[in-house]
């Protein structure tokens, strides 16, 4: 079955056809221009309207980004620690959730789904300041658990929605088929459950990870200034009109997006066993 | 940089903030209120009714004034300076500002940070915010949340509508003045030191900077800008789609509008103290009869208007319009050295005058390192650190201490501080200043602009 399913995703890679070609072509290009002027700016030094390219160049911005002063490189582990424990634990609590939400029906599932997806509605600066006050009595404003504990609020809606996705599509008795082969629970999860859910696991992450990252708002005031992450840093010298320094902090950025994105691209795409054995069925 | 702009950028969040402070104590009153029919239903006696009236009165008035008297009154609780340095010894200081230019982070990081560290053994943690309300905002949520003795802000850049509405809350801590050895360079007797915005200041913020507003232009272009307000609109209908300015929501945009706003009422003198409606209809309607005559002749014939004070700067420096203006005009040469403007900038004050203001820092009623930050405050405003400041390659801002007020030798190195070429002689520029408007003032004039011009 598994050289079956090599043979599949060979043959689907092989087959690329124009128009797949054309709108590959158009996403990234789609991607990835925006980022050029950034990158050019971060090392200009005067760049006016009608110039193609900047009449002078610098690195005054680089300078200042890995300066003790400007305290980018510590925001920057900062960010991917949070992101990464925020992706952590909505790994843990969102993939029991969206197993119940995709395998079971029960009552009153529809506003349980309504309440997780509620967070992804209403926006964030409403919540923020009501939360705020939540977190200061519980005693973890101005903490780092505070702010990964807050970046949850955000990041879970995608996680548990994501996974319920996947577990809709999913065949439960793939793992009842393990168990009766005298497979324990945790051989079964990871031999069975997880290669089966692993694509989709990998895009509910990076979803987690890129909101986490992204968080400005509920960073600032729970974290109360205490806690700096790159969008802090970079708000600063974006809304100042400073393009060159933002640049500069938006290539630190945009990093870690994209070597994630690398790393998971492989796996995204690869097609897991138990939805394969469904369609053989 | 426009670091005056930010640290004041009230005129955006005052009312945020304002709202902020309404929304949070009203759900209080309304479940008191909704509550009350049913109350007076069941107790149908009026006796009763009246009784239940008063003591809702009671309870609000007790939820909402005590707490807010009892801070009013707090002591400082330090009996000489000596006392205030070595407490603060070993403490730190978290100090939000407005964190979008380089060169003042630099300056506040490198050299005040140091020093601190140096002199006091005090460790100065710079936040860097995007707007002052933010800082508001953390105070205030804290307040309300009760905690009044282990705030996360120990110092803020503030002035305007964001001190007013920390003045206003009690969520400054005040009276301290008197403490601060470097308190005697300060001339407590001008008034646009000792009003902050027209609100007076009442030792509750030490100042920090003062700006004056300034237009600029490129002199490799534009032979004469317009010197005044008049000259300013017959040189918009010669040169169309050279001039704009940002919208009312941005602070630069408010102050442009606020000076066509005294030129239509023939001075500020008619405008100052407090808000006065019948004033304002007098003068409104001519101001924005001003506004809509430049406005065809604007850039992109006034369909549209910058939205901050960072796209006009584009657009100066993109060669779209000529002029540019800045409540800071150190922000010219800072611009010039950073190569957003070309060499060839130059600035200048009106003949009229242009609005000027002072911007402080502020400690908050619930810092826990209250003794740092007023050590970190007074050593601001030494002479050492406001010379500093005033260097045109540092940041070039206008001290805010009466430099007539230091030795000769102290008083001659600032006169002899080197200028950028783009960058006005403060004292040439202060010499025709004009006060700032008290905030309702403002928020009239803005959301007027909004309804009378901007649609």
């Amino acid at each position: 079955m598994l050289m079956q399913t090599n043979r599949h995703t060979e043959n689907s890679r092989d087959g690329l056809s124009g128009p797949v070609w054309f709108s590959l072509i158009l996403l990234v290009s789609w991607l990835v221009l925006p980022l050029i002027p950034l990158a050019i700016w971060s090392v200009s030094r005067s760049w006016y309207f009608p110039d193609i390219i900047p009449s002078a160049f610098s690195l005054r911005a680089w300078n200042y980004v890995f300066s003790n002063t400007s305290d980018v490189l510590p925001a920057l582990g900062v960010t991917t620690l949070i992101a990464l424990c925020a992706t952590l634990l909505s790994v843990i609590i969102g993939l029991p959730a969206g197993r119940a939400l995709g395998l079971y029906q029960f009552r009153g599932k529809a506003l349980v789904e309504l309440l997780i997806l509620a967070p992804t509605i209403v926006p964030g600066i409403a919540v923020a300041l009501g939360l705020h006050v939540v977190f200061l009595s519980l005693g973890l404003a101005g903490s780092y658990l505070g702010v990964l504990i807050v970046h949850l609020i955000p990041t879970l809606p995608y996680m548990v929605l994501v996974m319920a996705g996947v577990f809709a599509n999913y065949n439960p008795d793939t793992e009842a088929q393990a168990r009766s082969l005298g497979a324990s629970a945790i051989q079964t999860f990871f031999y069975v459950t997880l290669p089966a859910i692993l694509p989709g696991l990998l895009i509910g992450s990076l979803f987690t990870f890129l909101v986490s990252w992204s968080q400005y708002i509920l960073t600032l005031l729970i974290g109360g200034g205490r806690v700096v992450t790159l969008p802090l840093l970079l708000f600063n010298f974006a809304s100042a009109g400073r393009n060159d320094i933002t640049g500069a902090i938006s290539m630190i950025y945009i990093l870690p997006g994209v070597v994630l994105l690398l790393l998971g691209a492989r796996h995204l795409t690869g097609r897991s066993r138990a939805v394969e054995s469904l369609r053989q069925i | 940089m426009y670091l005056i702009s930010k640290i004041c950028s009230e005129l955006t969040s005052i009312w945020r903030t304002r709202h902020e402070l309404l929304t949070r104590i009203t759900p209080k009153v309304r479940c008191f209120k909704i509550k009350e029919p049913e109350n007076m239903s069941r107790y149908p006696s009026f006796k009763n009714s009246i009784w239940r009236r008063l003591s809702f009165l009671v309870v609000i008035f007790t939820l909402v004034y005590f707490p807010l008297s009892a801070q009013a009154t707090e002591k400082v609780g330090y009996e000489n300076w000596d006392e205030v340095v070595a407490t603060a010894k070993g403490g730190t200081v978290n100090w939000f500002m407005w964190g979008g230019a380089d060169n003042i982070n630099q300056y506040v990081t490198d050299y005040i940070g140091k020093e601190l560290q140096k002199r006091h053994d005090i460790s100065l943690n710079r936040i860097g915010i995007n707007d002052t309300a933010e800082a508001v905002n953390i105070v205030l949520g804290e307040k309300q949340a009760g905690i009044d003795d282990n705030g996360s802000v120990d110092l803020i850049w503030i002035n305007g509508g964001n001190f007013r509405t920390m003045k206003q809350g009690n969520l400054l801590f005040c009276g301290y003045h008197g403490l601060l050895p470097n308190n005697q360079f300060v001339n407590w007797q001008d008034p646009s030191i000792a009003n902050d915005f027209g609100l007076s200041v009442d030792e509750c913020e030490v100042p920090w900077n003062r700006a004056q507003f300034a237009f600029a232009y490129d002199s490799a272009r534009t032979q004469s800008p317009p010197k005044s307000i008049p000259q300013l609109i017959g040189w918009v209908k010669e040169n169309p789609g050279a001039f704009t300015y940002p919208a009312a929501t941005d602070f630069n945009g408010s102050v442009f509008i606020r000076h066509v706003f005294y030129h239509a009422a023939g001075g500020p003198e008619a405008l100052l103290g407090d808000f006065d409606q019948d004033k304002f209809d007098a003068v409104a309607p001519k101001a924005w009869a001003i506004l809509n005559e430049m406005k065809p002749y604007l850039w992109r014939e006034g369909t549209t208007y910058p939205n901050a004070i960072a796209s006009l700067a584009q657009l100066f420096a993109n060669r779209e319009v000529a002029l540019y203006f800045d409540y800071d005009p150190a922000i010219f040469g800072i611009n010039v050295e950073n190569g957003i403007f070309p060499e060839t900038t130059r600035s200048y004050g009106l003949d009229d005058g242009t609005i000027g203001n002072t911007n402080y820092v502020a400690i908050p009623y619930n810092s826990p390192n209250k003794a740092a930050a007023m050590v970190a405050a007074n050593f601001i405003l030494s002479a050492a650190a406001q010379y500093e400041k005033a260097k045109p390659d540092v940041w070039g801002a206008a001290p805010a201490i009466d430099v007539g007020r230091l030795t000769k030798e102290e008083k001659s190195r600032f006169t002899e501080l080197p200028r950028h070429p783009a960058v006005i002689d403060p004292a040439a520029l202060s010499q025709k200043s004009l006060p700032e408007l008290h905030p309702d003032w403002i928020s009239a004039i803005e959301k007027g602009w909004q309804e009378n011009v901007a649609k």
